[in-house]
């Protein structure tokens, strides 16, 4: 029976400390945050990585997101004559929830795991050591400026998406669907509301917190040469994303 | 300069370091030697703060660093220089901006007295023409060549050595004995080197002392160890060429 | 794009977003150009139900405007409408609600007025409104009575034309006494009503002027009539009954007449609203806050607690009474002298207090986004601006206080965030000029509740029932 309560209980333990040293992760990552130097320099290096470099690929999945939705709710609402909420029901699911979730599924696959590959890297062949021996702290150099870049570039990358999105979706119900474009529109304006936008955003940027402090946490925290580096980037992504669909349950309940 | 006084330190119930004493003379080399995992690199890595001890203090210009904050710990490791094992370049960033961040980080210099002072550095650990190439594209002496001028960037008075000629072929090896020899000559400072290499540590010590175990084993030149009648000190320096 | 820099590559990044986000906000018309154009008109409703902030007014299907807010005032609805600026109303517009769609959303329905009316000034009100309650069917209930009677006092004034009725005449006068009592009652509750009566009297004059020329001349049917005993007697019961229903109204029998005469009734009725009134009110502005609050000083590993009441009167103005907890302490100089066989010394103690409790009271005003404080700030005098955003859910504040010390005084920065109700995180520096290093960087948390909060709270414990 002891046994039994060790064995279940390992993992919960272990479960408990990580939780708990990602808090600390995101505790000391504050409080370096209001600590000179600001490295506004490299935090803009980061918001490119993190923002402008993956608008393409961000793009891509948002305008295919909505383009098939519009598809699919299409024939759904055609049973019962309902074709004219097509826009609203697009415009809304992007809005509120898969403009923010993919954008930020995408971007966890794509910076998240490069930041645990990177950190990872930089902690295995000592890089952090040195920074470290230089009196640089490594959370406010490294840490800090990707959670910053993470949390202001989501919500500008899911914007994008939600607009190309609706634009997708405009294109198959108008121009593939036939229809009618004012009442595409109109319908998007009268159900959508601004709160509908804004917290959707305000999920992205939480989800910005996320995907970059779990990469960075795996990527610290990574030990054991090539392939702890290459075990620390797929936790990071699988873990990132868990944690996107667990958060966007409770963020929806709270807010909407 | 640097005292060592009684450190202990265990990783999950394994003592690394059992109340281990050292003193590091200033302005000379001293190499500390022991075996491959024999807590080498963890008691250099508790010279510079990077790791606390379980017990016991080091002592670095009158200063116990190891209960000191963050910020005052940072003040004193801009004293310290450290070449890591495989350099430890920053990936992202070229040779010449590697060897700058110390300066950048820490001197309020223009572009030009740091593109000037990097210059200098890379020349005097041999380099040249490498300032706009990535870390990368350089071979593992050369690397170690960089790291050692970044780790001298903000001159500092104390630098450290992590097996600094592990995984180099003997020419190259020698010529980092060298090079670790003449940048002693040229600038002074106290040379902390730890290396399982024995001839390496003959060639560049002035003092070499031996870790067994946790503890230091024995202290000495070059010449005294050398020629020690310690059957203990013999062995040990038999184990290590084989 | 290469060859641009990093940080006008994020620019442009940045301003695009922010372009999307501003173009589909305009489109989606809650925000945008349009917000604070346009000027506002009150209207009074009976019932709201149903009628939320910022549903559209229109007239003849066209939306001119938004309603702005929804408030009690006297028990009534107070809709305040917010009408696009080239929109012109007259004084006479009526205004009604309206229901649309399946759902039955609310919205407000403006009907325009004759042109030859005034214009209704910014912060004017609309008179008329029609809305199909209850109330208003008494009312025309009432206005069909009116005219009844106005049909009566016709065949009254009939019999005051002949000589014969004179003898009647008295017992005709106290009857019509008590109807004009019953009559003057209703028409004091309703001033409408009497302008039609007004009307229908002066329409009965002139008729009554025609038919009692033709009386005097002894003419038409009504003429021959009133010389008929006969018809002067029935005449005379069916006053003396109409007086007993008046009468029977008046003392209050009958349903109508316990309706409209029961003072119990209209007593409770009274007291009701008022005191409906009153508690509705109550809620709006008076309020009070109990909070508690633990700030952890990264400098320090220490916490400082705060627990705090807070009334607040007005919706912008409130008293703030604290209680801190502070680690960091105060110091304080004490002399002991003691005098033992004769010897006097003085010890010359210095400490410095850990834990030291403080306490603050502070008056607060808010002018829009911006709060003033000033008062006692930890037991020492100080200011503090406080700017609130996102709905009041993030507030940023600056404190200044401890300006007599020999330090520097003591300046605070905090940001308050309430993502949940009851529930708020805050983060900051505190006494960040510090010279004597007591400067921290601090991050804590903080729950509040409202006066009747506590109540339902404590209400719902096992114990309390």
């Amino acid at each position: 029976m002891i046994r039994f309560l060790e064995f279940a209980g390992r993992p919960l333990v272990f479960f408990v400390e990580e939780c708990g040293r990602i808090m600390l992760l995101l505790l000391s990552t504050i409080s370096w945050m209001f600590r000179p130097p600001f490295r506004i320099r490299v935090i803009f290096k980061q918001m490119e990585f993190v923002g402008v470099n993956s608008v393409i690929v961000v793009m891509i999945t948002g305008a295919f997101t909505g383009m098939v939705l519009a598809l699919q709710t299409y024939h759904g609402f055609r049973m019962f004559g309902g074709e004219s909420l097509v826009g609203s029901t697009v415009a809304l699911s992007m809005t509120r929830e898969l403009g923010p979730v993919f954008t930020a599924l995408m971007v966890t696959g794509r910076v998240g795991s490069a930041m645990a590959a990177e950190l990872g890297t930089m902690k295995v062949t000592e890089q952090i050591d040195a920074l470290n021996t230089m009196s640089v702290n490594p959370i406010q150099y490294l840490v800090m400026p990707r959670i910053i870049a993470a949390i202001l570039m989501l919500p500008v990358l899911t914007i994008i998406s939600d607009f190309v999105g609706i634009v997708g979706g405009y294109f198959v119900g108008v121009n593939l669907l036939k229809i009618n474009s004012g009442i595409f529109i109109a319908k998007i304006i009268d159900i959508v509301d601004l709160e509908d936008i804004f917290n959707g955003l305000i999920k992205a940027a939480f989800f910005g917190l996320i995907l970059s402090l779990i990469g960075c946490y795996k990527g610290i925290s990574t030990i054991g040469g090539a392939e702890g580096v290459g075990r620390a980037t797929t936790q990071s992504v699988v873990l990132s994303s868990v944690l996107i669909f667990i958060s966007d349950y409770f963020l929806t309940a709270v807010m909407f | 300069m640097i005292e060592i006084i009684k450190i202990s330190k265990s990783f999950n119930s394994q003592k690394v370091l059992d109340d281990l004493d050292l003193n590091i003379d200033p302005g000379k080399i001293t190499v500390i030697i022991g075996q491959s995992g024999g807590g080498k690199s963890v008691l250099l890595k508790h010279i510079i703060g990077l790791i606390r001890p379980d017990s016991g203090q080091i002592i670095i210009d009158g200063i116990d660093i190891t209960n000191l904050n963050d910020k005052k710990l940072n003040e004193v490791r801009k004293k310290f220089g450290m070449l890591f094992q495989d350099a430890a370049l920053f990936d992202s960033m070229t040779v010449g901006e590697n060897v700058a961040f110390p300066l950048n980080e820490h001197k309020r210099l223009s572009r030009k007295e740091i593109n000037k002072i990097v210059d200098d550095k890379l020349n005097l650990v041999g380099l040249e023409n490498v300032t706009h190439k990535m870390p990368s594209e350089l071979s593992g002496g050369m690397r170690k060549r960089a790291g050692l001028a970044r780790a001298i960037a903000l001159d500092p008075k104390i630098v450290l050595f992590d097996e600094p000629t592990t995984g180099l072929d003997p020419i190259m090896r020698e010529s980092i004995d060298k090079l670790i020899v003449a940048t002693q000559e040229r600038t002074k400072a106290t040379f902390v080197v730890i290396s399982h290499d024995i001839e390496s540590t003959f060639t560049i010590a002035h003092k070499v002392a031996m870790l067994y175990q946790g503890k230091i084993v024995a202290v000495g030149t070059p010449d005294e160890i050398r020629s020690s009648n310690n059957s203990f000190v013999r062995r040990f320096i038999k184990d290590l060429r084989d | 794009m290469s060859n641009l820099s990093i940080e006008a590559k994020v620019g442009v990044f940045v301003v695009i977003g922010i372009i999307i986000l501003g173009y589909m906000s305009m489109r989606l018309g809650k925000l945008g150009f349009k917000m604070d154009k346009g000027y506002e008109v009150k209207v009074y409703f009976d019932s709201a139900s149903g009628l939320e902030e910022d549903v559209s007014v229109e007239i003849a299907g066209v939306e001119v405007g938004r309603v702005s807010k929804v408030l009690l005032e006297d028990g009534k609805a107070l809709v305040i409408l917010r009408i696009d600026s080239n929109v012109k109303l007259r004084k006479d517009v009526k205004a009604s609600i309206g229901t649309r769609g399946i759902l039955g959303d609310k919205y407000v329905v403006l009907v325009q007025g004759s042109s030859a009316a005034p214009l209704i000034e910014p912060g004017g009100r609309i008179v008329s409104t029609t809305t199909a309650t209850d109330l208003d069917s008494l009312m025309n209930v009432l206005g069909e009575v009116a005219k009844n009677i106005s049909t009566l006092t016709r065949s009254f004034a009939n019999v005051m034309g002949g000589e014969k009725g004179e003898a009647s005449l008295r017992s005709i006068v106290d009857s019509m006494q008590a109807v004009a009592e019953t009559l003057n009652r209703t028409v004091q509750e309703n001033n409408e009503e009497l302008v039609k009566i007004i009307a229908n009297l002066s329409e009965f004059s002139a008729t009554i002027n025609e038919i009692s020329s033709k009386i005097n001349k002894g003419e038409g049917s009504i003429g021959k009539l009133i010389n008929e005993e006969d018809t002067v007697e029935k005449l005379n019961g069916t006053l003396a009954s109409l007086k007993e229903i008046t009468e029977k109204i008046n003392r209050g029998e009958g349903s109508i007449g316990k309706l409209l005469n029961d003072e119990e009734t209209v007593e409770t009725l009274n007291s009701t609203l008022t005191s409906i009134n009153d508690y509705m009110q109550k809620q709006e502005s008076f309020r009070t806050y109990l909070d508690y609050r633990g700030e952890y000083l990264f400098d320090s590993n220490d916490v400082k607690s705060y627990l705090s009441l807070r009334i607040q009167p007005r919706e912008d103005k409130y008293y703030l009474l604290q209680v801190v907890d502070d680690p960091g302490g105060v110091e304080s100089v004490t002399d002991i002298t003691t005098t033992t066989n004769g010897v006097t010394t003085t010890e010359h103690i210095e400490k410095k207090e850990k834990n030291e409790i403080k306490f603050s009271a502070q008056i607060a005003k808010r002018y829009y986004d911006l709060g003033l404080r000033g008062g006692i700030f930890e037991s020492t005098g100080g200011f503090a601006f406080d700017y609130y955003l996102l709905k009041d859910r993030l507030t940023l504040s600056m404190e200044a206080f401890d300006f007599d010390s020999d330090s520097n005084a003591h300046l605070k920065f905090k940001a308050d965030f309430t993502p949940f109700k009851h529930l708020y995180i805050t983060s900051g520096f505190d006494d960040f000029i510090s010279d004597e290093g007591n400067e921290s960087f601090f991050i804590g948390a903080g729950i509040n509740f409202l006066d009747e909060d506590i109540t339902t709270i404590l209400s719902d414990l096992p114990f309390y029932k």
